[in-house]
């Protein structure tokens, strides 16, 4: 939905910062729960991952030297990672609840960011009222728009101009007349039906990948049924079970922004539940056009609104140099009464987002960080624990003759095994649990449609292992350079 | 040529601090090859200070320590710890080892350091401990072993380089009468039968006996002509 439309509809429910909050709160409790259970259920992965690499490192003690000789020191890892079960189980769910919640903040700080970068090839543009919000235009904003667009060479528009423009009015109304309520009002965007057909939709979820091809077909299909007649109008499914109506009623709607203009309209089809059309309509933009000029017919003059009934024109730009060329066209062109402004999506987004932006520095230079000390806390501790479980052990080795390096690296090691697995298995887990939840709701389509679009970015099957062994190495440092100085004399000077 | 020549030994902790503790002084030992010497004293006299410095875990403050053909004395650490591998079998009064691995691999853990193939050192290992009775329990962890017989395995992880050196602080300090004695025997055995220069801490007179030579140490110096040499013990 475009991001005006919020203004037409409300603003939606009414957030107290409480309560907002409180819903903060229990969000992340339950992230943290779940994380927590996918870290208890990891748990087997992670233990029978061990075995395997000590049952190698086993097999590999009966090669020749000196790779025969170090996997037995290197059994010593996991020997003594065994020896507490317990704490190397925590330290382990510890990590993948914490790897867990970073991958959770990447992926939406990404996306964010995703959204709101410019991308270099094409470049959706929207024309919006200048100087009043909501945006409320005449028509005939649109055909000057067509015109300024044709003066553009041919390299700098798009080749099929029909194909790569819509324009948008938003109509709220009710089924009862003077009585809006909840149960029987409903929100319509005006547009073309080719907008659907022709893609400029796809980004509000009306596309074959995120609704199923079986669903895609039908809503061509309805599409078609809607162009037969002005009145056929196109609802969500969720839309349509709050108002108890479904596919082939007829409701007329008494509109509250256009007083005085009631439609009467025919239901062809349902938007998908779930999907962000589910809750919205459409009708066809001639339907309002044509209504207005009834209304003049019959009241002898124009309707008030009937010069600002399109709030918005969207246009596909080949680039961004286009856009621009388009944009120096539009912006202070006194053809266009009141004056209109040409921005790009993103731009928009990213004027919708300013919002989120000390939320989305917070998490990328405060949370994420924080996270990391605490993971690498985490292992710092535990390690120091076990570094002072094993102190007289270590010593032992020195005197026996083992080097500093290979004393501490028994130690090194063991932090950099849990940080790696925790990191791995996390990391993975989620992606692949994304994914396979993503690619059953493509299959299911209509309500799922929203678990369809999400999507954990791949880089992070990378990143979480690096992260792990990160965690490791830096979590295990100051514990491991301690166990280098163990003094060997210390051994025998504790006896009695 | 003695196998253990100290000469003009000193040792101070913290020398450069305000208040450096001396804890040796002018001290001179000899210990010959195949010679079992026990070191007595009182407490705090500098007994594991000394044993320490001969080991090649401390390095002294004055004065050479030259162990086999080899002066230890200037010794970097690293160096140290190179020949300890080679040089030293430790003997500790609560035996440390290594509570995950088996008797086996406690006793082959010293052996790691060294150039030997699998084989050899598989065979050195169950040596060892056939050496010290402990033959049948080459798979147990110290946890399932007495403390007679974990002081047993340690003893066998101090020979099965075939050190230079035996040196063992205290050994018999945390086993009860019985299981004191049979360490005891062992290291008596190990001297007569194998030839092992073994230098003992101790500060049981009953433990002392039981060596060729007792050395007696006080505030950091030797008792001079209280040093007597005994008959090689016959005892089995
Ligand atoms: N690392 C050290 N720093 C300072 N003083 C030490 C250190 N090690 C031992 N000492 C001191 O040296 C003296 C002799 O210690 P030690 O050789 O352990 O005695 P013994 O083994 O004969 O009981 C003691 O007074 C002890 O406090
Ligand atoms: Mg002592």
């Amino acid at each position: 939905m475009p991001p005006e439309a919020a203004s037409f509809m409300g603003g939606g429910p009414d957030l107290s910062l409480l309560q907002l909050a409180v819903y903060a709160v229990l969000g992340l409790l339950l992230v943290i729960f779940i994380l927590t259970l996918m870290g208890i259920g990891t748990l087997p992965i992670f233990f029978t991952a061990l075995l395997g690499l000590q049952l190698g490192l086993g097999a590999a003690q009966n090669l020749p030297d000196p790779i025969g000789k170090w996997s037995k020191v290197g059994g010593l890892v996991f020997r003594n990672m065994r020896r507490n079960l317990l704490r190397t189980a925590l330290v382990y769910v510890a990590l993948f609840v914490l790897t867990g919640m970073l991958t959770l903040i990447y992926t939406f700080v990404t996306s964010l960011v995703k959204l709101t970068a410019d991308k270099e090839g094409q470049q959706l543009v929207i024309l919006t009222e200048k100087h009043s919000i909501p945006s409320q235009m005449p028509p005939g904003h649109e055909r000057r728009l067509r015109e300024l667009l044709r003066e553009l060479d041919p390299a700098d528009r798009p080749a099929d101009l029909d194909a790569n423009i819509m324009t948008w009015s938003f109509i709220g109304g009710s089924t009862e007349k003077g009585k809006p309520t909840p149960q029987n009002s409903l929100f319509f965007f005006a547009l073309s039906p080719e907008a659907i057909t022709s893609g400029m939709m796809a980004e509000q979820g009306l596309n074959p990948e995120d609704l199923g091809s079986t669903n895609w077909e039908e809503l061509l299909r309805v599409v078609e049924v809607v162009k037969e007649d002005k009145r056929h109008v196109v609802i969500g499914e969720d839309r349509l079970k709050i108002m108890n109506k479904r596919v082939g009623d007829t409701i007329t709607v008494y509109s509250t922004n256009y007083p005085g203009v009631s439609f009467e309209c025919i239901i062809v089809g349902a938007f998908p539940a779930g999907g962000r059309m589910g809750g919205a309509a459409a009708m066809r933009y001639d339907y309002l056009l044509s209504l207005l000029d009834e209304y003049e017919k019959a009241n002898g003059k124009k309707h008030p609104n009937a010069d600002r009934c399109l709030n918005l024109v969207w246009v596909r730009m080949p680039s961004k140099a286009a856009y621009e060329k388009l944009a120096g066209k539009v912006n202070n062109n006194t053809a266009f009464t009141p004056a209109a402004k040409l921005e790009t999506f993103s731009a928009i987004v990213g004027a919708f987002t300013e919002g989120l932006k000390d939320i989305l520095w917070g998490m990328k230079y405060i949370v994420m960080p924080a996270i990391v000390c605490i993971m690498c806390l985490v292992v710092g501790i535990t390690i120091t624990i076990g570094v002072r479980e094993r102190w007289k052990e270590m010593a032992v080795m020195k005197v026996l003759g083992f080097g500093p390096g290979q004393v501490m690296s028994t130690v090194v090691a063991e932090a950099v095994l849990i940080g790696l697995f925790g990191g791995m298995l996390a990391t993975w887990s989620m992606w692949g649990g994304v994914a396979l939840v993503s690619g059953w709701a493509k299959g299911a389509g209509g309500g799922a449609a929203f678990f369809a679009s999400l999507k954990v970015p791949v880089e992070v099957l990378w990143m979480g292992p690096a992260l792990g062994l990160f965690i490791g190495l830096v979590g295990s440092a100051l514990p491991s350079w301690s166990a280098r100085k163990v003094k060997v004399s210390e051994v025998f000077s504790q006896v009695a | 040529m003695a196998i253990v020549e100290v000469t003009d030994l000193e040792k101070t902790f913290n020398a450069d601090s305000p208040d450096p503790v001396r804890v040796l002084e002018d001290l001179n030992l000899e210990v010959e090859e195949g010679e079992f010497v026990a070191l007595m004293g009182p407490s705090g006299s500098g007994k594991t200070t000394l044993l320490n410095l001969i080991a090649g875990l401390d390095s002294p403050t004055r004065g050479t320590i030259r162990v086999g053909d080899q002066v230890i004395s200037g010794m970097s650490e690293s160096e140290l710890a190179k020949w300890r591998t080679r040089n030293v079998g430790f003997v500790f009064q609560f035996y440390n080892l290594l509570p995950v691995l088996t008797a086996a691999e406690n006793v082959e853990l010293p052996l790691l350091l060294l150039p030997m193939t699998g084989a050899e050192r598989k065979q050195r290992v169950r040596n060892a401990l056939e050496i010290v009775g402990l033959g049948d329990r080459m798979s147990h962890r110290p946890g399932k072993l007495s403390g007679g017989q974990c002081q047993r395995v340690g003893i066998a992880r101090a020979i099965v380089t075939d050190p230079t050196i035996v040196v063992c602080d205290e050994p018999t300090g945390a086993l009860d009468a019985k299981s004191a004695d049979n360490a005891l025997n062992l290291l008596e055995q190990l001297r007569a039968d194998l030839g092992k220069t073994i230098i003992m801490v101790t500060h049981d007179p009953h433990a002392a006996e039981r060596a060729q030579r007792i050395v007696h140490l006080e505030k950091g110096r030797i008792v001079p002509g209280d040093e007597r040499l005994r008959l090689a013990s016959t005892r089995r």
